[in-house]
């Protein structure tokens, strides 16, 4: 994979996270804090935070083709980063008990991290169906001209 | 070994006629070369010679500087590189799919996406062969015909 292949997925990885977190935001802050107002800036903070997530995902880029334990490994690393970047970024509210409120965002996270996995796997099935189309079309042609 | 060649008419057949003192592994692979263009590879199992039609072909591959063909029920080894029988079988839709293997893509059935950009080849015989990262930007430009 080339650098600008990688940096083009952490693109959609960043925009489908600004997606996410905005949902997080509103499922969790109606249940925890429904009379929270909020102003304008805090918009961006779904933004700031996803910008912030993709950062540690830089662990996983390899030239190479890495082995199944590295990219297992990998993988593990970016998801304790971004685990470690979102709980410095995030202060608890005074009126939830800090292990409680740590708990919910470490489990936010990781949700969130199993649905960006997943989206980019879905990607690579509709790609591999796209691919094995073609291949049939090339068997096609392939046994036409022979007849 | 001198080389001659020799102009015919039209109407007269083809031939590559050898002139050596013995059958020596230099013999053998022109004979392979000059069958390999011909839609044919040779091979070796258990100490014997055959005759392979490319057709039947599913993967060549390379393990310890030595190549072996696969077919769906039989491997044979063969004195030809890899790199060599890349040049000749790449018109026959073969594609080198990683550093040590030659895939026939009339002989896959379907692509499956695996882990880490990679993805895996689904034989019509039922074997599964790895399509490594490096090799799927060829694999897409083959499936679109502009190899």
């Amino acid at each position: 994979m080339t650098f600008k292949e990688f940096f083009l997925s952490r693109m959609q990885v960043f925009f489908f996270l600004v997606t996410m977190i905005l949902l997080a935001s509103v499922i969790l802050g109606s249940v925890f804090a429904p009379q929270q107002e909020l102003r304008y800036y805090h918009l961006l903070s779904p933004v700031i935070i996803a910008a912030l997530c993709v950062l540690p995902t830089m662990v996983t880029f390899s030239k190479k083709e890495p082995s199944l334990l590295r990219f297992l490994i990998t993988h593990l690393i970016e998801l304790v980063l971004i685990e470690g970047v979102v709980m410095i970024m995030i202060a608890p509210p005074e009126d939830i008990e800090k292990i409680t409120f740590y708990i919910i965002l470490g489990t936010v996270i990781l949700v969130i991290y199993v649905l960006v996995e997943l989206m980019m796997w879905f990607q690579k099935v509709q790609q591999s169906k796209k691919l094995t189309e073609q291949l049939k079309l090339l068997q096609q042609s392939e046994e036409s001209s022979y007849r | 070994m001198n080389t001659k060649i020799t102009t015919i008419e039209k109407d007269q057949p083809e031939e590559v006629e050898i002139r050596c003192h013995s059958i020596s592994d230099e013999v053998r692979e022109i004979v392979a070369f000059v069958k390999s263009r011909q839609g044919q590879l040779t091979g070796t199992a258990d100490d014997r010679f055959y005759e392979i039609a490319v057709s039947e072909i599913f993967y060549i591959e390379s393990v310890d500087n030595k190549a072996f063909i696969y077919t769906e029920k039989k491997v044979y080894e063969t004195k030809q590189k890899l790199y060599e029988l890349e040049d000749i079988l790449r018109e026959k839709h073969f594609l080198r799919i990683s550093k040590s293997m030659l895939l026939n893509l009339m002989k896959v059935g379907a692509i499956k996406p695996s882990l880490n950009s990679r993805f895996i080849a689904v034989l019509y015989s039922g074997e599964q062969v790895v399509i490594s990262r490096k090799y799927v930007p060829d694999l897409k430009k083959a499936l679109k015909g502009e190899n």
